[in-house]
């Protein structure tokens, strides 16, 4: 490590950064060498590095400080480091997805996201691993990726999350400021919560997918996983908006603006007294008691509230793997699809080839009037508030598509399917760390209405006022010699 | 998207808002999303018949869900 640069920086945030760059306390080259050794150092240890890029990482840096030097300042994200999650094309460098087919996989153009942060300021200091084909269909164990299961940087025997894993661990270990994750159901959401860090899901179609990986066209959604809510704004405010290369954009652009929130009191904030008490693991229940009781102290109203009746499940299972199959035939069609690491994801894409185009459309028309019911709750409550997972997260061996207890199931659903409900209506999530459960971090989740984020994101910044679980590090084991 | 005009066949008390639709949709939804539990496959073949088993399950319990037929897929094509 650089010794100009303080540990407490490893797990600073955006702004206070930025603010000590501006002020000289050490130059964007110190503090990109000391984050890109971090990386490298701590990175294969969590198995949450896909690719080192000190080199490029070092030349850029080295532009801020003529920036800095000459005071031109490009914006909040100039010369802070970041790491991308590897389904995103970084010109003449390999992107794995993941996954073992596509390990020599390098494009001529960069995402979207990436050009756009990189205009910004912003270094790019490592592409960061994930689970294979960002999860395919599904899989079963967290050792479903070409660089192996995502360590929990609070307890290495447990998972990260998937599919955004090392954006997950990079970020609470300290290796990366801020990370580029994507979710289709979950994938940004999970990891965020199973490492005690925020995520945010944008609306679908705010964020341009252009050069990111596809596993359903109509799900895909790119998102930030950071230290804070105002850290997300700040990252959401730079990679938001049109882009004719995504025809999914919605050609709004976002800015971040907490200074016009709305005053708290007209807010109403609906939650399932259930998903809490009954459906969550006994030991996150004290945690996620003072957290609704956090959210209720902001002033908002909070109401009881439930989401209506659909077959989740099975319409986003329909809908993911229809699509992923139909994205991967080549590699299914070839027989290289046989490569990957997780039995159940090569026989997840084998067979969503077969899924019948009725079953598909009979998918896609409930997922009309699964919007409409959830617009129509909406209409009502400005944002949904639960568990983003109902436990910490489960052992690296655990199987993922068990029940990992054998508690009775409670008779109401509350907001129990909110992550795949939410997906399929493309509408935002804020993940918030919120406490600990057998020593590994919990977190709620607040979702709203499409292009909410700024009502979202304002909440979110006043729980974590109130809070200081976003601020909690765990205790990294010491690097190998 | 419910842009098609109603049918001739349509009953006129039949006629119902989406919204009237959603919140009467019947309760017995909970249960089709309800994953079954079976013993882990133990080599591909029957991790594929495994898989071909619950997409079957999944389209029988979307096969369930009565919808009218005025419902359009979540899909836009844009010329």
């Amino acid at each position: 490590m650089a010794a100009s640069i303080p540990d407490d920086i490893f797990f600073a945030s955006i702004t206070e950064i930025n603010q000590k760059l501006k002020a000289k306390e050490f130059s964007a080259v110190e503090l990109t060498k000391a984050f890109c050794a971090r990386l490298e150092q701590l990175g294969p240890r969590y198995n949450a590095l896909a690719l080192g890029l000190r080199d490029k990482a070092v030349k850029a840096a080295k532009d801020v400080d003529g920036d800095l030097k000459r005071e031109r300042y490009r914006g909040p994200l100039h010369g802070i480091p970041f790491g991308a999650k590897d389904l995103l094309a970084y010109a003449k460098h390999p992107t794995t997805w993941g996954a073992k087919p596509y390990a020599g996989q390098v494009f001529d153009y960069d995402a979207t996201v990436l050009k756009r942060l990189i205009k910004g300021g912003a270094i790019l200091t490592g592409k960061l691993a994930m689970v294979e084909l960002a999860g395919g269909p599904s899989y079963r164990y967290a050792s479903a990726s070409l660089t192996g299961p995502g360590l929990n940087p609070w307890d290495p025997t447990h998972w990260s999350g998937g599919s955004s894993s090392g954006s997950g661990i990079a970020v609470a270990a300290g290796l990366v400021t801020y990370a580029l994750g994507s979710e289709t159901s979950g994938s940004i959401l999970t990891p965020a919560a199973f490492c005690g860090v925020t995520g945010l899901r944008p609306t679908y179609g705010l964020v341009s997918r252009h050069g990111a990986m596809a596993l359903s066209w109509t799900l895909d959604k790119i998102g930030p996983l950071c230290r804070s809510a105002e850290d997300c704004g700040l990252v959401l405010h730079e990679i938001a908006g049109a882009d004719a290369e995504d025809p999914a954009t919605a050609g709004k652009s976002f800015y971040y603006a907490p200074q016009f929130a709305r005053d708290l009191k007209e807010v109403k904030v609906g939650f399932a007294p259930v998903d809490f008490a009954e459906w969550a693991d006994p030991a996150a229940r004290p945690d996620f008691a003072k957290a609704i009781e956090t959210v209720r102290s902001l002033g908002v109203q909070l109401v009881e509230t439930k989401l209506p009746e659909f077959p989740y499940g099975p319409v986003i299972g329909t809908i993911i793997s229809s699509e992923a199959s139909s994205i991967f035939e080549p590699l299914i069609q070839s027989g290289n699809v046989d490569q990957l690491a997780d039995q159940k994801q090569i026989a997840g894409l084998k067979a969503g080839l077969e899924i019948p185009a009725k079953d598909y459309l009979k998918a896609m028309r409930i997922r009309s009037l699964m919007q409409e019911g959830l617009r129509t709750l909406l209409d009502d409550i400005d944002v949904l508030l639960a568990p983003s997972r109902l436990a910490p997260a489960p052992k690296i061996t655990q199987p993922l598509d068990r029940p990992s207890s054998d508690r009775p199931t409670p008779k109401e659903r509350g907001l129990t399917a909110l992550i795949p409900a939410g997906n399929l209506a493309g509408l935002p999530a804020l993940s918030l760390p919120c406490g600990f459960a057998d020593g590994m971090p919990i977190a709620i989740q607040l979702v709203g209405r499409p292009f909410s984020e700024n009502l979202l994101l304002t909440l979110g910044k006043f729980f974590q006022e109130k809070t200081d679980w976003h601020k909690r590090r765990p205790a990294l084991s010491e690097p190998r010699a | 998207m419910s842009r098609q005009p109603e049918t001739r066949n349509q009953k006129p008390e039949t006629k119902l808002t989406r919204r009237a639709l959603v919140a009467g949709l019947s309760t017995s939804a909970a249960l089709l999303a309800q994953a079954p539990s079976v013993p882990l496959p133990s080599n591909p073949d029957e991790e594929l018949k495994a898989v071909k088993d619950a997409i079957q399950q999944t389209s029988q319990q979307l096969a369930k869900f009565d919808l009218p037929m005025s419902t359009e897929p979540a899909v836009h094509f844009r010329a």
